[in-house]
C-alpha cells in the first residue's frame, strides 16, 4: 500500500487506471521532441533553421534578465518610453526560457496570488463536490495536446493539472464555468507555469479588460459573433475581392474565425508562430486580433482567390497550421504593418456591445450558486445514470458525485465521472 | 484533398456529423477522409470540414463532411450547420449508455433543424472495444427501427464499416434527391442533375442565411 502510495505520488495517476500503452510516454521512443516538448513521428526537418533561431534568442536573454529584474522600476506606466522598450521587445518574441515569467508578469499574477491567497485551493476543493463541468473537463483533458511530452501520459502530473485549473475555475466563474475551447488555453499556459499560475492567468485572461475573453464563452457567445461581424465589415471594406469571393461561395466567418478569436489562433498558424502571437496578444489584448485575421487574407489573398469554397476552409482550418508560408519574423512585421493602418482607419476593434453589461461577468467570483434540485435531476439525466435510477436526491448525488471522485471508483455508476487522476493520494489509502 | 478542379462531379452532398463529446465524430471523419486514425484525438471548436470524392452506382459524388462540437453550448453555433444537410448521421459510442440515451435529443434537434427529405442515420462507434461495449447491437437497432432510421456500427480505429456507412448513407441520399426532384421539377430538369465543379450545385446549403441569424 505504501508503495502504492509512493507510486500514485511519483505517476501522478492511480496505478491501476488502465492506460493505453501509447498514452504512457516511457513506452516507446519516439523518433523527436521538438524544443517546445511536441512529439512528431518523423524526424524535424528545420532543425537548421531552428539552431539558427535559437542562437539569436539566446543572445535576447540577457537583455530579458535585467528587464525582468528591474521590471517595477522600468514598467510602471510612467514612463512610456520605457514601455516602448518592452512593446519592441515583447513583438520580437519573449525568449522560450523567459516566456512563462514574463506572461505572468504582463497578467500581474504576482500581486493576485497574493492578494487572493487559498481562493484556488477552496475552488479547487469545490470543484471536485459540486463542479457540473467534471464530466466535460475530464474529457476534455484526455484530448488537449496529447501529442506534447507533458500531456501525453494518461492522467499524468500536468493532465491532472490541467484538470484542476479548469475545475477550479469553473467553479470560480460559474457564469462560464467551462466551454469547450479553454482546455488548450490553460494547457498552453501550464506548459510555462505551475498549476495555481495557470489558474490566476485564465482568469485575467477571461475577466481583465484587455483580453475580456469572457464574452467569447458564455453560452451564446456574444464577443464571437461581435468580433465575427465586424470582421466581415473590415474585408469588405479593405478586400472587397476576397469578400465578394466568400459571400458568393457562402463562407462565413464562423468557418474559419472561431479558433483565430476565441482561441487566438491556437491550432490554426505553426505552434512557434502562434507563441509569438500570444506574446503579443499577452502584451497588447483584444486588439491584434481583428488585425492578425486580417493579416492571414492579407498574405494569402492570390492563393485564396484561387481556391474553391472546400479548399478554402481547409487550408485555413489545417493547411495553415502545418506551413504559414512565411517566416515569423515576417509575419509579425506584417501585422504590425496591419494594426497600424486598421488603426488609422479606426477598424482595429469593433464597436463595443451595444449592452454593456453584455460580455462581462455579473456575478461575484467564486460565489456558491447552488444548483436547484431541478437543475440537478436535469444534470443527471444528462450526464450520470447510477444504477439507472430515474431521479436521485441531491445529497445521495453529491455523495455518490464525491465518493468516485475520490476514490476513482468507477464501480458506482456506468457513464459516473471516473477521473483516476489521483488527486488525493492520501485519500487513495 | 482528392479531387482536382476539374473533375466531373454529379453530385455535392453535404453531410453532418452530430452526437455526444467524445463518441468519436472527428475520428471517423478523419479516417474516412483521410485514412488516418490519431489516437491522440482533438476536441472540435466550432465545426471542422472534410471532403470525399466517392464513385457509388457509377456517379461521382463529391461528400462535403461537417464535423461539429458536442458541447451543448456549441449547439447555438452549430445548430445553422444542420439546415441544408442531405444527411444527418447521429453519433453515439457504444461503450458510453450515456452518449446512447441522449441519441434522442439530438435525433429531434436533428428534426427540428433539418428538410423533410434530409437522410438521418444511426451510427454507433467504437465497436472494437467488445470488453466495455454498454449499448447492445439489438438495442441500437430497435432504437433506430422505432425511429425509422438505418443504425450503422463502426470502428475508427479499426477502420471497421466505415467506409460502407458512409456509401450506404451516400445511396440513400441520392434516392432521396431523386424522389425529392421529380416530385418537385418539372421532367425536362430531373436528367440535369448533372453538373461541373465550374457551375456549384445550388442546393437549401445557404451558408449565408444561418451567417446572418447567428449575428
Amino acid at each position: 500500500m505504501q508503495y502504492q502510495h509512493l507510486k500514485v505520488n511519483f505517476m501522478g495517476r492511480d496505478p491501476s487506471a488502465a492506460i493505453d500503452e501509447w498514452e504512457d510516454p516511457a513506452f516507446e521512443v519516439y523518433h523527436t521532441t521538438d524544443r517546445y516538448g511536441f512529439i512528431h513521428d518523423s524526424n524535424l526537418s528545420k532543425e537548421r533553421d531552428d539552431a539558427e533561431k535559437i542562437a539569436k534568442e539566446l543572445e535576447r536573454t540577457d537583455k530579458w534578465k535585467k528587464m525582468y529584474k528591474n521590471w517595477d522600476k522600468s514598467f510602471d506606466g510612467d514612463h512610456p518610453s520605457k514601455g516602448e522598450k518592452l512593446r519592441a521587445r515583447v513583438w520580437k518574441g519573449i525568449p522560450d526560457q523567459w516566456r512563462g515569467e514574463i506572461w505572468k508578469k504582463l497578467l500581474h499574477i504576482e500581486e493576485l496570488k497574493a492578494t487572493h491567497q487559498d481562493v484556488y485551493e477552496k475552488m479547487l476543493t469545490r470543484a471536485l463536490t459540486t463542479s457540473p463541468d467534471i464530466r466535460q473537463i475530464d474529457l476534455d483533458v484526455n484530448r488537449t495536446y496529447r501529442n506534447h511530452i507533458m500531456f501525453r501520459e494518461r492522467y499524468g502530473i500536468k493532465q491532472k493539472h490541467l484538470f484542476h485549473v479548469l475545475a477550479a475555475y469553473s467553479m470560480y466563474n460559474t457564469e462560464v464555468g467551462y466551454c469547450q475551447g479553454m482546455s488548450q488555453i490553460a494547457a498552453l499556459l501550464l506548459m510555462y507555469m505551475d498549476e495555481e499560475e495557470a489558474f490566476w492567468c485564465l482568469s485575467q485572461l477571461l475577466t481583465n479588460k484587455k483580453h475580456a475573453m469572457h464574452g467569447l464563452f458564455i453560452p451564446g457567445f456574444p464577443k464571437l459573433m461581435r468580433f465575427q461581424s465586424h470582421f466581415e465589415l473590415v474585408i469588405k471594406k479593405f478586400m472587397p475581392k476576397i469578400y465578394k469571393f466568400m459571400n458568393a461561395n457562402m463562407i462565413p466567418p464562423s468557418l474559419y474565425a472561431i479558433k483565430w478569436f476565441m482561441q487566438c489562433f491556437l491550432d490554426r498558424t505553426p505552434f512557434p508562430l502562434t507563441l509569438r502571437l500570444w506574446d503579443i496578444y499577452m502584451l497588447e489584448g483584444e486588439r491584434i486580433l481583428i488585425p492578425m485575421a486580417f493579416t492571414v487574407f492579407k498574405v494569402h489573398k492570390k492563393k485564396l482567390l484561387k481556391m474553391q469554397m472546400e479548399q478554402f476552409v481547409n487550408f485555413l482550418q489545417h493547411e495553415l497550421e502545418k506551413d504559414f508560408g512565411l517566416e515569423d519574423d515576417a509575419v509579425v512585421l506584417e501585422l504590425n504593418a496591419v494594426v497600424l493602418d486598421l488603426r488609422r482607419a479606426r477598424v482595429e476593434l469593433p464597436p463595443p456591445p451595444s449592452d454593456p453589461l453584455e460580455e462581462v461577468p455579473k456575478t461575484h467570483f467564486g460565489s456558491v450558486t447552488y444548483p436547484t434540485e431541478e437543475e440537478l435531476i436535469k444534470r443527471q439525466q444528462s450526464q450520470i445514470h447510477i444504477n439507472d435510477e430515474p431521479t436521485v436526491s441531491r445529497t445521495e448525488y453529491l455523495t455518490l458525485l464525491a465518493v468516485s471522485l475520490f476514490t476513482g471508483n468507477s464501480g458506482i455508476g456506468r457513464g459516473l465521472v471516473d477521473t483516476k487522476l489521483g488527486m488525493f493520494p492520501s485519500v487513495v489509502d | 484533398m482528392e479531387s482536382s478542379s476539374n473533375e466531373h462531379i454529379d453530385y455535392v452532398f453535404k453531410v453532418v456529423l452530430i452526437g455526444d463529446c467524445g463518441v468519436g465524430k472527428s475520428s471517423l471523419l478523419l479516417r474516412y477522409s483521410d485514412d488516418f486514425f490519431q489516437e491522440s484525438y482533438l476536441c472540435t471548436i466550432g465545426v471542422d470540414l472534410r471532403i470525399r470524392t466517392i464513385s457509388v452506382d457509377d456517379k461521382r459524388v463529391k461528400l462535403q463532411m461537417w464535423d461539429t462540437a458536442g458541447q451543448e453550448r456549441f449547439k447555438t453555433l452549430c445548430g445553422h450547420y444542420y439546415r441544408g444537410a442531405e444527411a444527418i448521421i447521429i453519433v453515439f459510442d457504444v461503450t458510453s449508455e450515456n452518449s446512447f440515451s441522449n441519441v434522442l435529443r439530438w435525433y429531434e434537434e436533428a428534426r427540428q433543424l433539418s428538410r423533410q427529405d434530409t437522410v438521418l442515420v444511426l451510427l454507433g462507434n467504437k465497436s472494437d472495444m467488445a470488453d466495455s461495449r454498454a449499448v447492445s447491437t439489438e438495442r441500437a437497432q430497435s432504437l433506430a427501427a422505432s425511429l425509422n432510421i438505418a443504425y450503422f456500427e463502426s470502428s475508427a480505429k479499426l477502420c471497421d464499416n466505415v467506409k460502407e456507412t458512409f456509401t450506404a448513407t451516400t445511396r440513400k441520399m441520392m434516392e432521396a434527391y431523386q424522389k425529392h426532384h421529380r416530385a418537385h421539377l418539372p421532367d425536362d430538369l430531373t436528367n440535369s442533375k448533372s453538373l461541373h465543379m465550374s457551375q456549384p450545385i445550388k442546393s437549401s446549403t445557404s451558408l449565408n442565411c444561418f451567417d446572418c441569424s447567428i449575428m
